[in-house]
């Protein structure tokens, strides 16, 4: 019989051990294939040029998120080949004594290896190019593109890279278990299933006393971020605190938690004292205890995870909201200085500009509006606090005419303002929070302008957040509202146009697109064009990517943290099998014996998750706090969507473990 | 499940705990199936310490596994405490073997998870008797065999004479109808041995408790009230010890086990 005969003998008697490992490798391969494959969406829908930069944008993040993927996976993988390894050293150990070379046995395994990875490969290939078919008509859909044309969306470089990256991974592998096949005696290899650990439980005060430092440490860490209410500032400072607070105090909760249940539960004896629940107790303490370090990790892992999911989403929503705010015209055209060509401006009329160019407003605008705003030199101090220190920002003040302002008020179907003696406005349409604070904060200073001879004074009363502009970024300017006759005389600072089409609207935006790269040639002066349609695009775009590289993250943060739950369950159930055995031989059947493994898994499963689940909705609260309010039914309805991905990928591979399990006891008896 | 009645106590004589009866074992079909058990019929009687015999594949653990319903039977009857198991359906067995046998083995298989005293407690919890109840009895059981020192240290902590008497504790806690041991005394040194022979000659007297212990040791059958004698799945013979001192029950043994190579009517 040849080694590769052996192998694939091996493989198949060893099906249901190579389960787990067999369906996270699969998984792993079909993620990665999936998000990676995305820009091939592209071809199948008519994406405009704003969404092929997005598309451009995103593959780089993508392959920037994938290292850091394909390490996580690199790991998991070497860490389920491990106790793939370490269950069999025995098979091996035997091998080796009946005369087999050391050379062969380690062909063996590699061919296993190359079986089971070049199996995985294929069906997480096959299983990814499915799943982006899917993905595809979901991207379309989410980014308002249509779709041009039905065909098979498929991805020779992601194929290749995927192919690539795991072909590295299986290499490291083959290496591994050359290794440990090589460098191993005999002796260890036969004696592999001898359990030489113990660990002993602290005594009781210690395990207590230790609990309670890591209940103290979580709930410092919590009480940090979510006492003070919102209006208390968070720095990167406190966050790093909080989060090494958060890690100890997981770290030392699993750490006591063995010590500290077990005690607990001896002294209710109607509980303890009650079928097999001496036993599940004993054996989750010994594993807890044992396992203690990847349960941490496990539950940070799922943590962050359940955090992605449901932030991600809510997160992309909520700029997808902020960014389609930058829209309330069907397009402005803006002058301003070229920073190249030197500070002088002297104004551009932009309704001229375009007649020169073949595009009188008349053949395109509904309603169009010019304004002018004007430069005074001035500037707006805001104190930001960062890193726990106040630091001064100065932001760049425009003037505007209040009929101006009034007149863009009316175009939007806002009311108009009025300003009393004595009084200007504010309209600044900041979206970061921290400098939204900021601005709240110099405006109920009562801050004062001079302007030909006249004090004027702003407050709450006339402050705006009008965006008066279509544009992509959130880059607005600060704007002060004044009387028309106090920006006499002053230089103009930069020039707008805001248009609405006249219908067919497509017709519209191709000439004033067309228009925009004639005007381009002229060159003093800055000019730019944002329509509301590239806005939108451009938001649906960056939030669907967004929410693309949070799912992509959070999938494999999930899929790496149950992977390395059911592998710890499994393997150790296969070290118990004797006691199970002994279990029996007493008399207890197959029901209590059942009952005991699924308490056990289930235990094993839900602390970290529960746990993570605190993590993460402190979490979430203060990322709303960081990011700013996102609407209150996009964090519901993300929240829904990270059930669901819970239950089928956690869910899954606890009902895979559950029934592995089951099915090594039954293979036993 | 069949219930075949008891034959009255007369006079005293204590009531029979085990019986099996024309017990066949065939392993393997086709070609050449093995008889490992070839008909053989025998009763223990309550409060008896009986030591069963025989070579190598003489078919003494094929007993053992039939008597404790870890294996079933090709024909025959097997009746213990006047149940016949044989007849039991498969998810009885197990609620049977909680209830009416205790185990003692080779090599303990105590839970090195537990301590002495929650492995001796688990034989009773998975009998839902209620927590007051389980201490006392693991108290009492542990009082008879001198292991209160280790009752709170975990299998690993202790030596083999004290983990097997542990394992004992938790066989007989229950108060089984039948306790069932399989060379309990093969792991242990001779000190160790000697010890557990008498616990469980204590557990006969003072706890009434039935023992049928499989041992390939003469010294540890010499402990035993009668010796079955068992080859090609017969029984072979049978030494009753009576009266007689253990060392001369000993010679005895020795003479028997030395005839077990030839025919019975070689013992003298």
């Amino acid at each position: 019989m040849t080694s590769a005969d052996l192998a694939l003998r091996n493989v198949r008697k060893n099906l249901r051990d190579y389960t787990i490992y067999f369906l996270t490798l699969t998984f792993g391969v079909c993620v990665f294939y999936s998000f990676n494959a995305v820009e091939s969406q592209q071809a199948i829908m008519g994406a405009s040029a704003s969404s092929g930069l997005v598309f451009q944008d995103f593959s780089q993040i993508i392959a920037l998120v994938s290292i850091f993927v394909s390490l996580v996976l690199g790991l998991l993988i070497l860490y389920a080949n491990r106790f793939l390894v370490r269950r069999r050293k025995k098979e091996f150990g035997i091998y080796l004594t009946l005369g087999m070379s050391r050379g062969r046995v380690s062909r063996i395994l590699i061919g296993e290896t190359v079986l089971v990875g070049l199996l995985s490969l294929l069906t997480g290939l096959a299983l990814g190019v499915s799943l982006s078919q899917g993905m595809a008509l979901v991207t379309a859909k989410l980014m308002r593109l249509p779709i041009e044309r039905m065909q098979f969306v498929f991805s020779p470089q992601a194929l290749i890279k995927t192919t690539v990256y795991f072909g590295v991974i299986f290499l490291l592998l083959l290496v591994f278990n050359t290794v440990m096949v090589s460098r191993q005696k005999l002796i260890n290899l036969i004696q592999a299933n001898s359990r030489g650990e113990w660990f002993r439980t602290p005594r009781l005060g210690v395990s207590v006393a230790m609990f309670m430092v890591a209940l103290g440490c979580l709930a410092v860490a919590y009480a940090m971020v979510l006492v003070g209410g919102p209006a208390r500032a968070l720095d990167v400072s406190t966050l790093r605190w909080v989060l090494l607070l958060v890690a100890v105090g997981t770290g030392l909760f699993f750490f006591a938690l063995s010590g500290f249940l077990i005690k607990l539960l001896q002294r209710r004896r109607a509980i303890y004292l009650r079928g097999l629940n001496t036993f599940v107790v004993r054996q989750l303490s010994s594993k807890i205890n044992t396992a203690h370090v990847s349960i941490t990790l496990v539950c940070l892992m799922l943590a962050v995870s359940i955090g992605t999911l449901s932030l991600g989403l809510g997160v992309s929503k909520s700029i997808a909201y902020e960014l389609g705010r930058g829209a309330p015209f069907d397009a402005t055209f803006r002058a301003a200085a070229n920073p190249a060509a030197g500070p002088a401006y002297r104004g551009v009329d932009l309704t001229a500009a375009l007649e020169e160019v073949g595009l009188p407003l008349e053949t395109v605008a509904s309603r169009s509006l010019a304004v002018r705003y004007y430069e005074a030199g001035l500037t707006v101090p805001l104190w930001l606090t960062q890193n726990g220190r106040e630091e001064r920002y100065d932001v760049r003040a425009y003037l505007l005419r209040l009929s101006d302002y009034n007149a863009v008020l009316a175009l939007m179907g806002q009311p108009q303002i009025a300003l009393p003696q004595g009084r200007y406005a504010v309209n600044y349409a900041v979206t970061n929070a921290a400098m939204a604070r900021a601005t709240e904060a110099y405006i109920a200073s009562k801050p004062t302008i001079d302007l030909a001879g006249e004090r004027l004074t702003a407050g709450p009363d006339t402050f705006h957040r009008q965006v008066m502009e279509v544009l992509r970024n959130q880059d607005f300017d600060m704007t002060m509202v004044v009387p028309d006759r106090l920006v006499e005389g002053l230089p103009p600072a930069r020039d707008v146009l805001h248009l609405d089409y006249l219908d067919p609207k497509d017709r519209s935006e191709a000439l004033v697109q067309q228009a925009e790269d004639l005007l381009r040639t002229d060159s003093t002066t800055r000019l730019s064009l944002w329509t509301r349609l590239e806005v939108e695009s451009f938001a649906d775009s960056t939030s669907v990517m967004l929410a693309y590289v949070a799912i992509y993250l959070g999938l494999v943060f999930l899929i790496a943290a149950a992977a390395v739950l059911a592998i710890g369950q499994l393997s150790d159930m296969s070290d118990s099998l004797g006691r199970y055995r002994t279990l029996r031989q007493i008399g207890t059947d197959d029901k209590m014996v059942d009952r005991a493994v699924l308490a056990q898994s289930l235990t094993y499963f839900g602390l970290p998750l529960a746990l993570a689940l605190a993590h993460a909705v402190v979490g979430l609260v203060v990322a709303e706090r960081l990011l700013g309010a996102f609407d209150k039914g996009s964090v519901v309805g993300s929240g829904l969507f990270t059930v669901a991905v819970l239950a089928v990928v956690y869910g899954g591979y606890f009902l895979a473990t559950y029934q592995g399990s089951k099915a090594m006891l039954r293979r036993q008896s | 499940m069949v219930v075949i009645t008891q034959p009255v106590a007369e006079n005293g004589t204590p009531p029979t705990i085990l019986e099996t009866r024309d017990v066949v074992k065939i392993y393997g079909g086709g070609q050449n199936p093995t008889r490992a058990l070839n008909g053989i019929g025998f009763t223990v009687a309550a409060g008896e310490f009986v030591g069963v015999m025989g070579a190598s594949g003489s078919g003494k653990t094929t007993l053992l596994n039939c008597v404790s319903t870890i294996d079933t039977v090709t024909s025959g009857h097997i009746l213990i405490d006047g149940q016949d198991i044989t007849q039991l359906r498969q998810k009885d067995l197990a609620r049977f073997r909680r209830q009416s046998l205790g185990f003692v083995f080779q090599d303990f298989n105590l839970l090195d998870t537990l301590t002495g005293r929650e492995n001796i407690a688990l034989a009773l919890t998975i009998l839902r008797r209620p927590p007051r109840e389980v201490d006392r009895r693991v108290e009492a059981v542990a009082a008879v065999l001198g292991i209160e020192p280790v009752l709170d240290k975990f299998p690993y902590q202790m030596s083999g004479g004290q983990r097997q008497r542990v394992a004992s504790a938790r066989a007989i806690v229950t108060e089984p109808a039948l306790v069932l041991a399989d060379e309990p005394t093969g792991a242990l040194d001779s000190k160790a041995a000697k010890d557990l022979l008498e616990s469980f000659r204590l557990l006969v007297r003072q706890r009434s408790a039935t023992i049928l212990m499989v041992t390939h040791d003469a010294f540890a059958a010499s402990h035993c009230d009668r010796i079955l004698f068992i080859r090609d799945g017969q029984l072979f013979y049978q030494l009753v010890r009576g009266d007689q001192s253990r060392k001369v029950f000993f010679d005895q043994i020795m003479r028997v086990v030395g005839a077990m190579g030839g025919d019975p009517d070689d013992v003298g």
